[in-house]
């Protein structure tokens, strides 16, 4: 870091800061100006510059190497790519998870299941523990409801990403699911992250409510400190003094968190808005953007959803989003799945 | 160009010089680390360091002027003031190796 003192700092204060950084580990470089002192401090000390900071004499302090060390580029420039049987997320392709909210019915997780699929998604999502906003709402069906999602993803050749709210879940979930998905509620739940990072499925984890990019990186850090290093970021908008949408869609997270990690960044354009005719542009916009993929909450029969019916797109919206999604991507120099061909039979 | 040629050999013959001589002072500094280490002292005395300024700065007669050689005599202590801290760390581990 760089400490740069006041300009009627004393050479005591300046003295009592390089004795305070030598302590905490660092190497001092003093660069004595007309004007200022300035300390630049490096090396592998314990970084609290708010401590530094506050001491006497101090104008400000520039932390220069990032708190989160496993999840920047620095550690890994190449990009991580997750591997889940033929599904590779960071690739070259774009992936598409989609599905219902909540798994309800049966009928219900095949229909929607079997549309997502026909589409081009390659990754079931669904809920089956549901963080509502409210204890009154919906819950979710548990178990029953995972294996419900399971055994419709694979009569599809689908893979899974369920929500695990906590701890106690891991292990049902990882029965079911293919991968373990992190709720923006759950972001900062740092004893869950931990738990995750034990295990050795994928994780996928929401960027919170609030969450700058830094703390994001930092939830997924503790995920890779436990040695899980298959994690990938979801961007699902931010509260701003905008109330129009449900949430800002932050596209900028997108290259920002590619440049600053590794880590595959997923976008979940459903969330983000809220409304599901305001689904459709975010996702162009989203891999326009370079989105390495997207979340998107699908339904057989909105309108009789059991949760987020208004986000949910209807099959045929989502059909027609992946043939617009299917130019967008190579025009950026990704790939999209081709349509399956049973469905190019179909339409015929 | 004979000329340039000839003051740049010079250049770099001072060079060796301030390379030897530095590394010369650097050992001195290593020797007074371990006094300091055997007395408890820490290794940063800043009065001391500020004392060597005011040396140089003192028997400086030019063309660099005070702040200039403050400056390349900061960097100097700087490195020193590592040199130390590192011989020291290597002292914690060899004692705590030893048991005591």
């Amino acid at each position: 870091m760089v400490v740069i003192m006041k300009e009627r700092a004393t050479e005591a204060q300046v003295q009592a800061v390089i004795a305070h950084l030598m302590d905490m580990g660092y190497d001092v470089h003093r660069s004595t100006g007309a004007n200022q002192a300035v300390l630049g401090a490096v090396g592998d000390g314990t970084a609290d510059t708010g401590l530094i900071e506050v001491q006497d004499g101090v104008d400000r302090v520039h932390r220069i190497s990032v708190p989160y060390k496993l999840a920047s580029r620095t550690f890994k420039p190449e990009n991580t790519v997750i591997t889940i049987d033929d599904v590779r997320i960071g690739g070259d392709e774009v992936i598409v998870m989609a599905g219902p909210c909540s798994a309800e019915t049966e009928e219900q997780v095949e229909a929607t299941a079997a549309a997502v699929k026909r589409a081009g998604a390659k990754i079931l999502r669904g809920g089956a523990f549901k963080p509502r906003s409210s204890p009154y709402s919906f819950q979710g069906l548990g178990e029953v409801g995972l294996r419900m999602l399971r055994s419709a993803a694979d009569r599809h050749g689908l893979k899974l990403i369920t929500e695990v709210m906590e701890a106690s879940q891991i292990d049902v979930i990882s029965q079911y699911a293919h991968i373990y998905q992190v709720g923006a509620r759950n972001m900062q739940n740092y004893s869950l992250l931990r738990e995750l990072g034990k295990t050795r499925l994928p994780v996928m984890i929401k960027r919170g409510l609030s969450a700058t990019v830094e703390e994001w990186l930092l939830s997924a850090e503790y995920v890779l400190a436990g040695g899980n290093m298959q994690v990938m970021l979801c961007e699902r908008g931010i509260r701003t003094f905008e109330s129009y949408m449900r949430n800002t869609f932050d596209i900028s997270a997108i290259p920002v968190v590619q440049q600053l990690s590794h880590l595959p960044v997923i976008a979940d354009p459903s969330h983000a808005t809220g409304r599901r005719d305001k689904v459709a542009p975010m996702a162009r916009a989203a891999v326009a953007a370079g989105a390495d993929g997207l979340i998107i909450e699908v339904h057989c029969d909105p309108d009789r959803a059991k949760s987020d019916g208004a986000q949910s797109m209807f099959p045929a919206q989502f059909e027609r989003l992946m043939a617009e999604l299917r130019i967008i991507a190579p025009a950026i120099g990704r790939s999209m799945c081709v349509e399956p061909v049973a469905r190019r039979g179909w339409s015929r | 160009m004979h000329r340039l040629a000839e003051l740049r050999g010079r250049i770099d013959e001072i060079d060796l010089q301030l390379v030897r001589l530095l590394n010369v002072r650097a050992q001195l500094a290593l020797e007074i680390g371990r006094i300091k280490h055997e007395a408890g002292e820490a290794v940063y005395q800043p009065a001391r360091e500020a004392e060597v300024l005011a040396h140089v700065r003192e028997v400086n007669s030019g063309p660099l002027d005070g702040g200039a050689l403050t400056r390349l005599f900061e960097r100097i202590i700087d490195e020193n003031r590592r040199l130390e801290r590192l011989a020291d760390a290597a002292r914690a581990i060899e004692s705590k190796e030893r048991g005591e």
